[in-house]
C-alpha cells in the first residue's frame, strides 16, 4: 500500500471533519493503528484545525458561561464557584419554599382533621355497640315477661275453672303465716300448687308436696320456682295435702318434724 | 492562546471525568471562543449560536466519559459535538421557519441585520471560500450542512464515486490553504 498517496488522498481530512462514511471511517481507523505515519497525519490535521479555530475564536456572550454552570450546578465534585450558582437559582427556591410551607400546613391540617373525625367515629361506634346490647337485653326481658304473663294467664284459667277443687294449706303450729294453695281436678287427677307464702329454702333443702291417700302420705312432687301455678304429680282420692321441708331432691317418706302447711279437702 | 495552557489534554480529560468544576471552567475559558467560531460557521444568528454553545458545553460535560483519546484529540471530539449540535439546530423546524421570515424582511431592508456575522470571513468558511465553486459546494453540503456523500450524490445527480473523488480533491486543497 502506498501510504504517502493515501495520506494525500484527502481521506484524512474527510475522516477528521466527520464527512467520511462508515466504511471509510473503519478503514482509516484500521490503517491508523497499522501505520504510524497515518496516525501522525491525522494528529497533524487535527492540530491544524484546532489552531485555525483558536485563531478565529469569537468571544461568546457573557451570560453563556453562567447559564451553563447553573445548568450543571449539581454535578460538580468540587464547588468553588457554586455559591454564585446557588444565588442565581434562589428566587425559584424562595417561591418553592412558600409552596412547600403551604403543603406542610395543609398536610398538618388534614392530619388533625383525620384524628378528629377518627375520634368521633370511635365514639359513635362504641355508643352504637352499647345500644345494640341494651336492645337485645330489653328484647330478652320482654320475652321473659311475655312467658310469665302467659303462665299467669293459664294459672288464672285453672284457678277459675269449676272442675278444680281449691284446697287451702295454712301454716301449722307456730307457722300460721305460711300459706299454700292446691288446685286439684278430681276427674283428671291433675294437681297444681300455688306457693302463696313459703319462705325461701337454703340450697340444700326443697319443699315437697304430699297427698294423704287412704291415711297414708303419697309423694306429689317437688316444689320448684315457677310463675304462678306449679304443675305437680297427678293424684287421685286424696283427703288432704301437706308440704314438708326435705333435703334437695325429695324423700320417699315425709319428715313430719318439718311439716310446713297442711289442709284437708272439703267435701 | 498558548499562554493559558496550564493543562495537557490527558490531564484535562482526567480532571473533567473526576467532575472538577475548576477544570471545566478552564476548558470553557480556553475553548469556548474556538467552538463558537465553529458554530457560527453553521448557525448564522449570533444569539442562537450562543444558545448552541451553551448546549454544546453541557453535552461535553455530560458525555466526557465517552471520549476516547485513542480516536483523536479532545478538541476534535468537541468540534464534532459543536458541528453536530449546530447542524441539528439549523435543520430544526423552528429555525427553518424563523429563517424564512427573516429572509423576507431582509429582502425589504437590504443588509439591515447587524447581528449577522460575515461568516465567510472566519474559520473554516474563510478557507472554503477560497476554493473553486464545484469544490466549495461539496464541502458546504457535507461539512457545514451535514449531508452524507450518498445524499449529495442524489441531490446533485452526480455518481457517488465522483462525489467522493471531488470531495477528497477539495479537502486536499483545503488543507493546502488552511493556516494555523
Amino acid at each position: 500500500m502506498d501510504i504517502k498517496a493515501y495520506i494525500e488522498s484527502g481521506m484524512i481530512e474527510s475522516y477528521v471533519l466527520g464527512i467520511a462514511d462508515d466504511q471509510e471511517r473503519a478503514e482509516l481507523e484500521q490503517y491508523s493503528r497499522q501505520y504510524p505515519e497515518i496516525r501522525a497525519a491525522i494528529d497533524a490535521f487535527e492540530l491544524l484545525l484546532e489552531q485555525n479555530a483558536m485563531a478565529s475564536a469569537i468571544q461568546p456572550a457573557a451570560h453563556v458561561k453562567a447559564n451553563i454552570l447553573a445548568e450543571i450546578a449539581g454535578e460538580f465534585a468540587d464547588n468553588d464557584t457554586s455559591s454564585k450558582v446557588v444565588s442565581m437559582s434562589t428566587p425559584a427556591i424562595g417561591w418553592l419554599r412558600y409552596v412547600a410551607a403551604a403543603s406542610v400546613i395543609l398536610l398538618v391540617v388534614s392530619a388533625a382533621t383525620n384524628v378528629y373525625f377518627y375520634r368521633q367515629f370511635r365514639e359513635a361506634s362504641s355508643q352504637y355497640q352499647a345500644l345494640l346490647i341494651e336492645k337485645s337485653s330489653l328484647l330478652a326481658q320482654n320475652q321473659t315477661l311475655q312467658a310469665k304473663g302467659l303462665d299467669l294467664y293459664q294459672g288464672m284459667q285453672i284457678m277459675s275453672d269449676p272442675a278444680y277443687t281449691k284446697v287451702s294449706l295454712p301454716g301449722v303450729k307456730a307457722d300460721e303465716n305460711k300459706l299454700a294453695t292446691v288446685f286439684w281436678d278430681k276427674k283428671s287427677n291433675e294437681v297444681y300448687l300455688l306457693a302463696n307464702r313459703l319462705p325461701q329454702t337454703n340450697p340444700d333443702t326443697q319443699y315437697q308436696l304430699w297427698a294423704i291417700v287412704d291415711g297414708k302420705p303419697v309423694d306429689a312432687g317437688m316444689v320448684d320456682v315457677c310463675n304462678g301455678l306449679c304443675k305437680m304429680k297427678n293424684i287421685s282420692n286424696a283427703t288432704a295435702f301437706a308440704i314438708t321441708l326435705e333435703k334437695r331432691g325429695g324423700s320417699p317418706t315425709p319428715n313430719l318434724n318439718q311439716l310446713q302447711v297442711l289442709g284437708g279437702v272439703n267435701g | 492562546m498558548e499562554v493559558a495552557k496550564k493543562y495537557s489534554e490527558s490531564e484535562l480529560v482526567r480532571l473533567l471525568q473526576q467532575r472538577s468544576q475548576h477544570v471545566f471552567s478552564y476548558l470553557y475559558d480556553n475553548y469556548s471562543g474556538a467552538l463558537l467560531s465553529i458554530i457560527c460557521n453553521i448557525v448564522k444568528d449570533q444569539e442562537l449560536a450562543n444558545d448552541v454553545l451553551q448546549e454544546v458545553f453541557v453535552k461535553i460535560w455530560r458525555q466526557i466519559e465517552s471520549y476516547d483519546s485513542s480516536k483523536g484529540r479532545l478538541f476534535t471530539w468537541m468540534l464534532n459535538i459543536a458541528r453536530n449540535a449546530s447542524i441539528d439546530t439549523v435543520r430544526s423546524k423552528s429555525y427553518q421557519n424563523s429563517l424564512q421570515n427573516r429572509e423576507l424582511s431582509e429582502d425589504v431592508y437590504v443588509s439591515a441585520g447587524t447581528a449577522q456575522l460575515q461568516v465567510d470571513q472566519i474559520g473554516l468558511r474563510k478557507v472554503v471560500h477560497q476554493l473553486k465553486e464545484e469544490h466549495r459546494v461539496l464541502i458546504d453540503l457535507s461539512y457545514f450542512q451535514g449531508f452524507t456523500q450518498d445524499e449529495i450524490s442524489k441531490m446533485l445527480d452526480i455518481p457517488l464515486g465522483t462525489v467522493k473523488t471531488r470531495l477528497r480533491t477539495a479537502l486536499t486543497q483545503l488543507r493546502g490553504i488552511i493556516k494555523p
